[in-house]
């Protein structure tokens, strides 16, 4: 195995040489296949994101991935790459193998733990494989990886909390009221926030949605565009008992909803919950609302907090995660790595052995007739030398496995031995 | 027979939990497979104990402590098992679980006696102990519903979520499981206190009714009478529910434990002497 792994992402590029360098989806194949076609290149996967360009190569002993990479880089985008060296990243071995966990694992993503990378990364799988360019470690390795991000999915919370104030809103409307199927929404003041507040809860499975507004022509455009029920702004106080969650962001300089507002909406509801979101400043909602029972009144300070909360959640999790890959990648490479020691050994044994029997035979001549006990003897005296010979060499290269020393070990040994490549 | 299963049904539960506890204390999101397929083997190890003791007693286990203690484990246990199917609530097994462990450990401690009063052979005291138990199970579980409930509307209210309000459930899963387990609960306990009069009716003579068990089991009732109804109708806040759902929980443990050391005729054994 000879990887390299060169990329640029979201930390060590801007946005600017990311498309610069970014390779389209509809291109990939052709891609991966001009970068293996070339000269020492095994196999390669090329992954492409608006936040990440990755290209690992694996290659012939005796070539530089790295380099050959770049070349294709350069080629791929005719431009000269030294401009952007200082861009680039390269990963080799170990710590490419890494890498590729880590990306594909989402902690190395703009948003930690964000879900639609694995999805990506399947994708450059598919194109790589249907361009021939898997077919050996790499395959390997690229399969692991994603096997490798769906047990950090399975056993960590990585992706399990909102980090955006609008997603915030949902996940605290699903703490309170489970699934969120049929509950009605409030949207009062049509604003930009509210309505992507509200185009969350509904994409999540709300069910019907009022609009109230100060301009009623506004409530019935955005009514429509949910398919609701707009409110004349005088009668948004006799609805508001229907709604489940109130998402409120009007202009207004003081508070339009007050306790005993809600107070009254509450004993009509028979004290099922309500989820005030008040996302305006100047606050509508009386925070007082938030000491009824049943009543969750949460602000745009509040939710941004929750935000906080969860990415502070994120991380401990993203630390499991970093366990659970520094894991994977020691398992990973001793697998592979043990693997490219077994060609070694079997060479070693075969090229000693070949050299006994040649021996054996130059000498039968002058040993003369033997008695089976005494040609039992030679053969044990024989094998017993190559074995005393071989188990220093066999154990230096299995103990050499995983470390970075390993190929030079295992070339010095083939050297010393003569037994070829 | 029974005692070897019983103490095999607790290696279960053991591991089971010491499997299941540290994983969910610090990150897994799931409950690992390995402490299900555990408790799983120690519910089948419990349920054949019972068994085996049901067959050499020719009758259910329940009517001495010990017996009684080891199938109202083995209960919870199955209660676990369905409503963490049902909710998919991974916390559960914290709250419900290391219960389980301590009843079914003090049962297998103390090998439950075998005493043949013509009096505890009654269908009737089969009936009416094992109804309760059903009872007890359910408001068991309403209880531990009711301490999420409590938990996560807290960690809302407060606005500044901690570690619980991402490992416990919605407040309308927690409300579910409240009213559920409180309308299983209820016909059950209903049963066990009607069974329970009619059996006392024909085996004792005398002031039975004055019993302190009797009377707590009655305000037990009523308690979850009014819970009940108070839910049917939502004219309590969902806190407020929550509140006397723990409560009636207290009294449970007060009927189940606390009076059998002064009342008369539950006190299973020590006061044996007195039936007629």
């Amino acid at each position: 195995m000879n990887l390299a792994l060169v990329g640029i992402n979201h930390r060590t590029a801007p946005v600017e040489v990311r498309e610069r360098m970014s390779i389209p989806e509809t291109q990939l194949r052709e891609a991966v296949t001009d970068l293996v076609r070339r000269e020492g290149i095994k196999e390669g996967l090329i992954l492409s994101t608006c936040n990440r360009v990755e290209v690992v190569a694996n290659a012939q002993d005796d070539a530089d991935p790295g380099s050959i990479i770049r070349e294709f880089l350069a080629d791929h985008h005719q431009c000269n790459l030294a401009l952007y060296e200082s861009y680039f990243y390269q990963h080799s071995q170990q710590e490419a193998v890494e890498h590729l966990f880590r990306v594909a694992s989402s902690l190395d993503s703009m948003i930690v733990g964000e879900p639609q990378i694995l999805g990506q990364l399947k994708q450059a799988y598919t194109a790589a494989r249907e361009a021939g360019a898997l077919n050996g470690t790499l395959n390997e390795i690229s399969l692991q990886a994603l096997a490798v991000a769906r047990k950090v999915r399975r056993n960590t919370a990585i992706g399990a909390s909102a980090v955006s104030v609008s997603y915030a809103a949902v996940e605290l409307a699903r703490k309170i009221f489970g699934d969120l199927t049929g509950k009605t929404i409030l949207v009062l003041g049509a604003g930009k926030m509210s309505e992507i507040a509200a185009r969350n809860l509904i994409r999540s499975g709300a069910g019907s949605i009022l609009v109230a507004n100060r301009t009623y022509e506004r409530a019935v455009e955005l009514a429509q565009a949910f398919h609701g029920t707009a409110i004349r702004i005088e009668q948004m106080l006799d609805h508001v008992e229907k709604a489940d969650i109130v998402i409120c962001s009007t202009s207004a300089p003081h508070y339009v909803i007050h306790r005993h507002h809600a107070e009254r909406w509450l004993a009509v509801r028979k004290n099922r919950p309500m989820f005030f979101v008040d996302i305006s400043v100047p606050r509508n909602i009386d925070p007082a609302v938030n000491e009824l029972d049943n009543a969750f009144v949460y602000d745009i300070d509040d939710l941004g907090q929750v935000v906080e909360a969860n990415k502070k959640q994120r991380e401990r999790e993203a630390e499991w995660a970093e366990e659970i890959i520094q894991e994977e990648v020691q398992k990973a490479m001793r697998r592979l790595a043990s693997r490219e020691i077994v060609p070694t050994i079997v060479a070693l044994e075969q090229r000693l052995e070949s050299i006994r029997e040649n021996e054996l035979d130059r000498y039968r001549s002058r040993l003369g007739d033997l008695t089976p006990q005494q040609r039992e003897a030679v053969d044990a005296l024989t094998h017993g030398i190559l074995n005393k010979i071989l188990h220093g060499p066999i154990r230096e290269l299995k103990s050499g496995v995983g470390q970075p020393e390993q190929s030079s070990l295992v070339t010095m040994v083939r050297k010393m031995f003569g037994v070829a490549e | 027979m029974h005692s070897i299963l019983l103490w095999l049904a607790l290696i279960f539960y053991f591991v089971g939990i010491v499997v299941m506890v540290p994983s969910l204390m610090k990150h897994r999101q799931s409950v690992p497979s390995w402490s299900l397929v555990a408790l799983g083997a120690g519910l089948v190890a419990h349920g054949a104990s019972l068994a085996a003791r049901a067959v050499n007693l020719h009758r259910l286990p329940v009517i001495d402590v010990q017996s009684a203690l080891s199938f109202f484990a083995f209960l919870v246990t199955l209660a676990f098992f369905l409503a963490y199917l049902r909710y998919r609530i991974d916390i559960l097994g914290i709250f419900m679980l290391p219960l389980v462990f301590v009843l079914t450990l003090i049962s297998a401690l103390r090998p439950g006696p075998s005493f043949q009063s013509v009096a505890f052979r009654s269908g009737w005291l089969m009936v009416h102990i094992s109804t309760i138990m059903l009872g007890y199970v359910g408001f068991f579980l309403t209880f531990v519903a009711a301490v999420m409930y409590l938990i996560q509307e807290r960690q809302l209210k407060s606005r500044n979520p901690q570690q619980t309000y991402y490992r416990l459930p919605s407040l309308e899963v927690c409300d579910q499981l409240y009213f559920r387990s409180l309308k299983f609960g209820l016909p059950f306990l209903t049963i066990g206190i009607l069974t329970g009069y009619v059996w006392a009716a024909r085996t004792w003579h005398g002031p039975w009714e004055l019993d302190p068990k009797i009377l707590a089991a009655l305000i037990t009732w009523l308690i979850y009478l009014f819970l009940f109804s108070a839910r049917l109708s939502g004219s309590w806040p969902g806190k407020l529910s929550a509140y006397v759902a723990i409560v009636g929980f207290a009294a449970i443990m007060v009927t189940f434990v606390g009076i059998s050391f002064v009342s008369g005729w539950h006190g299973y054994i020590p006061r044996l002497g007195k039936t007629p």
